[in-house]
C-alpha cells in the first residue's frame, strides 16, 4: 500500500479529497461566517460586546472553569477503570467496557432529565436521604453548577476511560518491569518512569473531554437555573433576539479558547 | 473500481428517490409552536390527520423561538403556519413575515382579536394563572396572591418560563410589571417584583415543563389557566388553578399564514378548519377558551373558575407588548437570569 501510494502521489491527494471537501464546506466556511458576523461593523461591536464585563464574559468564564473541571476531575476518576480494562483481563469485560461507553450515546437533554429525576426537588438521592435521615438533603442540587459539574462528569468520564484506555494498551510495560529489576521503588516507578511515559495520552484526553464540555449544550439548556455557559448564550441570542453578530462573536471566542487550551495541552501530540 | 462503486451508487440512488416518492405521497402542514401538551395540539393534529389525511407533525418552539426561525428562514420559507401568544404573532405579522389569509368564519373572530387584513387571528384564548401541584407544596398553603408568591415557605417551588423562549412567560413578565404599576416604556417595577421572586424560583425552563408540574418536581407554575385545568381533569392531577387576587392578564393565542409557505394548498383548508366546531371543541378539551364560544361544551365549562374570578383578568395591548418585546426580554436577561 504505502509504496503504491508513493509510485502515485496524486492518489493520496485523491483520497484526501472528500476530507478536504468537508474540512472546506463543513468547517473553514462556517467558522469563517462566524467571524464574519463577530467582526461585522465598525469596530466589531459585537466582538466587544462579548468581552467586555457582563452576561457573556461570565458564560464565558463558566464555560471554562466548568469545563476545565469537569476534564480533570474526569481524568483523574478514569485513571483506575482504564488502567483495569487495558491491563486485566476477567469475565464480563466487555459488557463492563459497554456499560461504562453507553452515556456516550445519549444526549445531553437525555443526561439532563436522568439528573432532575435523581438530584431534582423530589429527585431520587434526596427523597432516599429523607428516608434515611428525616431531611432531603441534595435536593435540587441538579439545577446548580454543581448539578452541572455532575452531569459533565456523567459524559465525560467514559470519554476519558474509552480514550485513556486504548492509550494504555500501547503503554511500553517492558521499561517499567526494567526499572524493577534495576530497583526502583512503586513510587519511583510511578513518578520517573509511568507518569512521564503516560502524560502525553493524560493531555491528550483531558484535551478532548475539556473540548467536549465546552461545546456542550442539551445539559445546560435543561438544568441551568441562572448559572450560564457559552453555547446557552448562544442559544438564547439567537432565539431571542436574532442576533446573528452576538452569537457569532461567542461562537468565535469559544472556539478561539478551546483550541488554545487544547493547543496547550499538546493538542493530542503523542 | 469502477465497477465496485455502481452497486452502491444505484442502491443510494434507489433510496434517495424511495424517500423523495414517500415524502411526496404523505400530505403535510409545517406549523411552528405546535406543542402536543400545549392547548391540545395533540389531539388537535391527530384529529385533523383522520378528518383531512394531511399530517400536521409535533413542533416544540415556542412562540419566540418560532418567531426567529421564520425571520432566519425568510429567504426560503420551511413553514406554512405557526401558533403564538397574541404579542409575538403581532410581532411576527409586523416584521412581514406572514401573508394574508382571512380563514373561513372569519366573522366569528370579534374585531380587537385579528388583524384586520389577515396577517394573524386568534384561534382560542387563556389566561394567565397559577398552577398549583398541591400534593406537592410540602405542607404550604395554596398561593392565592402575587404577594403570597414572595413568602419564604415557596422557596425553590416555582418556575416560569424563560420569557426569551415562550410568550406565555412573556405575557407574564409584561403583564406583571404592568400590575405592579409600569409600562411599555418602563420596566423597573415589574421587573423589582421578579428580581424578589427570584429568590424562590427553582428554575426559568426552556422546554415545557406540563410533566414536571404534574409529579410534583415543580410545585407551581406560573402558565396558562388551561394547562393547569387539563393537569387536574385531563391528568386528574391534584392541581387547583389560581387566578392571583392583584389581578392576571388575558392572553389571545393567534395564527397565520406563513409569507412563501411551501404547501399553501394544504395549509389553507388547515387553517379554515381550526376555526370550525370540531376543532375548537377540541382546544376546549385542553381548556383553553374557543374563539367560536359555541364550541364549549357545558361540562368543560363549568369546570372553569366562575367568571368573577376571570373578572380580574384584563386585557393587555398587543401592540405595546409587540413593542417593549425585545427590550424587556433583554432587561429580563439583564437582571433576572442575568449569568451570575
Amino acid at each position: 500500500m504505502r509504496s503504491g501510494a508513493a509510485a502515485r502521489p496524486w492518489a493520496g491527494a485523491l483520497l484526501a479529497l472528500p476530507l478536504l471537501l468537508f474540512l472546506c464546506g463543513l468547517v473553514l466556511w462556517p467558522m469563517g461566517r462566524l467571524a464574519a458576523a463577530a467582526f461585522a461593523g465598525p469596530g466589531a461591536p459585537a466582538l466587544r460586546a462579548v468581552l467586555a464585563a457582563g452576561r457573556y464574559r461570565t458564560a464565558l468564564g463558566h464555560s471554562l472553569l466548568l469545563s476545565a473541571a469537569a476534564a480533570l476531575a474526569a481524568v483523574a476518576l478514569s485513571l483506575v477503570p482504564a488502567w483495569i480494562l487495558a491491563r486485566e483481563r476477567f469475565r464480563g469485560r466487555d459488557l463492563l467496557r459497554t456499560a461504562i461507553s453507553l452515556p456516550l450515546t445519549f444526549s445531553g437533554v437525555l443526561v439532563g432529565f436522568l439528573m432532575i429525576v435523581l438530584l431534582g426537588r423530589i429527585g431520587a438521592v434526596p427523597k432516599l436521604l429523607e428516608l434515611l435521615t428525616g431531611r432531603p438533603f441534595l435536593a435540587s442540587l441538579a439545577y446548580t453548577p454543581a448539578g452541572l459539574f455532575l452531569a459533565y462528569l456523567y459524559f465525560e468520564v467514559p470519554r476519558a476511560v474509552v480514550t485513556l484506555e486504548s492509550a494504555f494498551r500501547r503503554f511500553p510495560w517492558e521499561l517499567d518491569a526494567a526499572a524493577r529489576t534495576l530497583g526502583a521503588g512503586p513510587f519511583a516507578r510511578l513518578t520517573r518512569v509511568v507518569l512521564p511515559l503516560a502524560a502525553p495520552a493524560l493531555r491528550s484526553t483531558l484535551a478532548i473531554t475539556f473540548s467536549a464540555s465546552m461545546g456542550s449544550f442539551g445539559v445546560a439548556l435543561l438544568l441551568s437555573r441562572r448559572f450560564s455557559v457559552a453555547p446557552l448564550e448562544v442559544y438564547t441570542e439567537l432565539t431571542g433576539f436574532l442576533n446573528d453578530a452576538v452569537a457569532g462573536a461567542l461562537c468565535l471566542v469559544l472556539a478561539v479558547m478551546t483550541l488554545a487550551v487544547d493547543r496547550l495541552l499538546g493538542g493530542g501530540r503523542e | 473500481m469502477k465497477k465496485k462503486l455502481l452497486l452502491p451508487t444505484l442502491l443510494l440512488a434507489a433510496l434517495a428517490a424511495t424517500i423523495t416518492v414517500a415524502g411526496a405521497a404523505d400530505k403535510v402542514v409545517i406549523q411552528y409552536d405546535c406543542i402536543p401538551n400545549y392547548a391540545n395540539w395533540g389531539g388537535v393534529t391527530a384529529l385533523y390527520l383522520k378528518v383531512a389525511g394531511v399530517k400536521v407533525p409535533p413542533d416544540d418552539k415556542g412562540s419566540s423561538v418560532a418567531m426567529a426561525a421564520l425571520e432566519k428562514e425568510k429567504e426560503h420559507p420551511q413553514a406554512d403556519t405557526a401558533y403564538y401568544s397574541g404579542a409575538i404573532g403581532f410581532q411576527a405579522a409586523g416584521k412581514g413575515l406572514h401573508q394574508p389569509y382571512k380563514p373561513k368564519d372569519w366573522e366569528v373572530i370579534p374585531a380587537g382579536l385579528k388583524d384586520p387584513n389577515g396577517l394573524w387571528w386568534t384561534v382560542h384564548t387563556s389566561a394567565i394563572a397559577f398552577v398549583v401541584n398541591t400534593k406537592a407544596l410540602g405542607g404550604a398553603p395554596v398561593p392565592r396572591s402575587w404577594a403570597d408568591l414572595l413568602k419564604p415557605v415557596y422557596k425553590g417551588k416555582i418556575a416560569y418560563d424563560d420569557p426569551t423562549w415562550g410568550g406565555t412567560s412573556f405575557t407574564l413578565v409584561y403583564g406583571v410589571n404592568e400590575l405592579m404599576g409600569g409600562s411599555d416604556k418602563d420596566f423597573k417595577p415589574g421587573l423589582a417584583y421578579l428580581k424578589k421572586l427570584d429568590a424562590n424560583v427553582s428554575s426559568y425552563p426552556r422546554e415545557s415543563i406540563y410533566n414536571s408540574v404534574l409529579r410534583g418536581e415543580v410545585p407551581i407554575w406560573l402558565n396558562a389557566d388551561g394547562n393547569g385545568y387539563k393537569m387536574k381533569y385531563v391528568d386528574n392531577g391534584p392541581v387547583e388553578v389560581v387566578i392571583p387576587a392583584e389581578g392576571s392578564f388575558t392572553m389571545p393565542l393567534v395564527m397565520g399564514m406563513v409569507k412563501g409557505a411551501p404547501h399553501p394548498e394544504e395549509t389553507k383548508p388547515y387553517l379554515d378548519w381550526l376555526l370550525t366546531k370540531p376543532a375548537q371543541a377540541e382546544f376546549a378539551k385542553a381548556y383553553f377558551r374557543p374563539i367560536l364560544p359555541s364550541a364549549l361544551p357545558a361540562d368543560v365549562a363549568a369546570r372553569f373558575l366562575p367568571e368573577s374570578e376571570y373578572k380580574r383578568a384584563r386585557a393587555l395591548d398587543l401592540a405595546k407588548m409587540a413593542g417593549a418585546a425585545d427590550a424587556l426580554k433583554k432587561a429580563w436577561l439583564d437582571e433576572i437570569r442575568g449569568s451570575r
